[in-house]
């Protein structure tokens, strides 16, 4: 008896903080959806001004992106599982994948290891390619392909067909590889996420894993990773620059074993969530966005 | 990309690049301005000489060439401004163009500038006449 009220517990615990999860990635995307936009115009920005050989003035872009990337140094890649619009969107889209294989009792398609191990090196390549364009001020050029330019234009409810083709296109094949694959943008495409891998994060807030009571090759945490990440050691400085804090691998490890840098703190809690989430929501209205 | 104190010291490696940059700019910036600022005081300077508010009091010797030689003009400044013109020496200029050329000192007083027209039919001794000012203003000059 007492197990199966454990395991109603646990059910119940790991099925409230998918939802809480999920409501403040729907807050995000209602109220704050040009988070991702508005920082990554302040590297495109910075590049610009370099290759021109104007100074890098405080505009709006720039604090967004100083702001998020500072908050991603305390927290962690909270932003990236919480707040952006289009990765709330994949995880919406492989959501209903994931509902639609289990109606069909089918698997869903998971990607080869050694493909997912070798493709995020693709998000630096593209990060690269957009800064060198900056840079030579030729970006502008490539107005009508950014994906990211249309999505901002859906989400204002005024979508433009004439000129943007290409940027369509794009969008609608990252939509699609999102609905199959999760977080497919943001481990292999994104270039705001490539620029977080490269900056500092500090342990305090990140996720590490005692290993000490592992059960023997249990590895669920990694397998129901999105980003199928092994955890550091507890204790351990080292953090893992692609961890977007969704927190899946706290509710299944059967030991408990995943917690922050605090060891008290799971680094899954509701409270904590919604703690950082008002902030990331303040610094964004401090910002303007 | 690994190692916490890695991505640091890249972080500050790359805010600093962008400050240096910044403020080189901004003195290369500054140092532009004062040039430029440097230049229209120069102007204004020689605006100000032309103008004869910017001549210091007393009298001037100058010479210039003439027609048939050099010609001397003794310039005074009162308050600033030019206030006569003495033609002291004209030994190589003919009589009637000389005499025709000689307008010029009043035009020059009127002007306060050597900047006028030349005497047409006598041009040679008017520019001597102009550049023996000239060379004498550019003593009185403050």
């Amino acid at each position: 008896m007492e197990k199966r009220e454990n395991m109603n517990a646990v059910r119940r615990r790991k099925s409230a903080h998918k939802w809480v999860r999920a409501a403040i990635q729907i807050f995000f995307f209602i109220f704050f959806p040009s988070v991702f936009t508005s920082a990554f115009s302040g590297v495109k920005y910075i590049f610009t001004q370099l290759g021109t050989g104007q100074p890098v003035e405080w505009t709006s872009f720039l604090s967004a992106l100083v702001t998020i990337c500072l908050f991603t140094i305390v927290f962690g890649r909270f932003f990236c599982g919480y707040a952006c619009a289009f990765g709330s969107l994949g995880d919406a889209l492989h959501g209903l994948y994931t509902i639609w294989c289990r109606k069909r009792k089918k698997r869903p398609w998971k990607m080869k290891d050694k493909t997912a191990a070798v493709l995020p090196v693709l998000r630096y390549f593209i990060l690269a390619a957009i800064v060198l364009l900056c840079f030579a001020g030729v970006y502008s050029r490539l107005q009508g392909s950014s994906p990211w330019d249309v999505f901002s234009m859906l989400q204002a409810l005024r979508p433009k067909a004439k000129g943007y083709i290409a940027g369509w296109i794009i969008l609608l094949g990252l939509l699609a590889c999102m609905f199959f694959s999760e977080r497919f943008f943001c481990r292999f495409i994104c270039p705001m996420g490539a620029v977080f891998s490269l900056i500092p994060v500090l342990p305090v807030f990140s996720l590490h894993r005692d290993r000490e009571t592992c059960l023997k090759e249990c590895s669920a945490c990694s397998r129901i990773c999105p980003s199928d990440i092994e955890l550091p050691q507890c204790g351990t400085a080292e953090v893992r620059g692609d961890c977007f804090q969704c927190g899946k691998c706290i509710d299944v490890c059967p030991k408990g074993n995943i917690s922050t840098g605090i060891r008290r703190l799971k680094g899954n809690e509701i409270w904590f969530a919604i703690l950082r989430a008002a902030a990331l929501a303040a610094l964004c209205v401090w910002l303007g966005i | 990309m690994h190692g916490l104190l890695t991505r640091s010291i890249s972080l500050a490696a790359i805010v600093l690049t962008l400050v240096f940059y910044n403020s080189t700019l901004d003195s290369r910036a500054k140092s532009e301005e004062i040039a430029q600022l440097k230049a229209q005081a120069q102007a204004q300077q020689t605006e100000n000489a032309q103008e004869g508010g910017g001549y210091a009091d007393g009298t001037y010797s100058g010479t210039g060439q003439g027609f048939g030689g050099p010609i001397s003009a003794d310039v005074t400044v009162q308050d600033g401004k030019i206030t006569a013109i003495d033609i002291t020496s004209h030994d190589g200029e003919d009589g009637s163009y000389f005499s025709m050329a000689e307008q010029l000192t009043d035009d020059i007083i009127a002007a306060q500038s050597t900047d006028v027209d030349l005497i047409s039919g006598a041009t040679f001794s008017s520019t001597g006449i102009r550049d023996a000012v000239s060379d004498a203003l550019e003593k009185a000059v403050q």
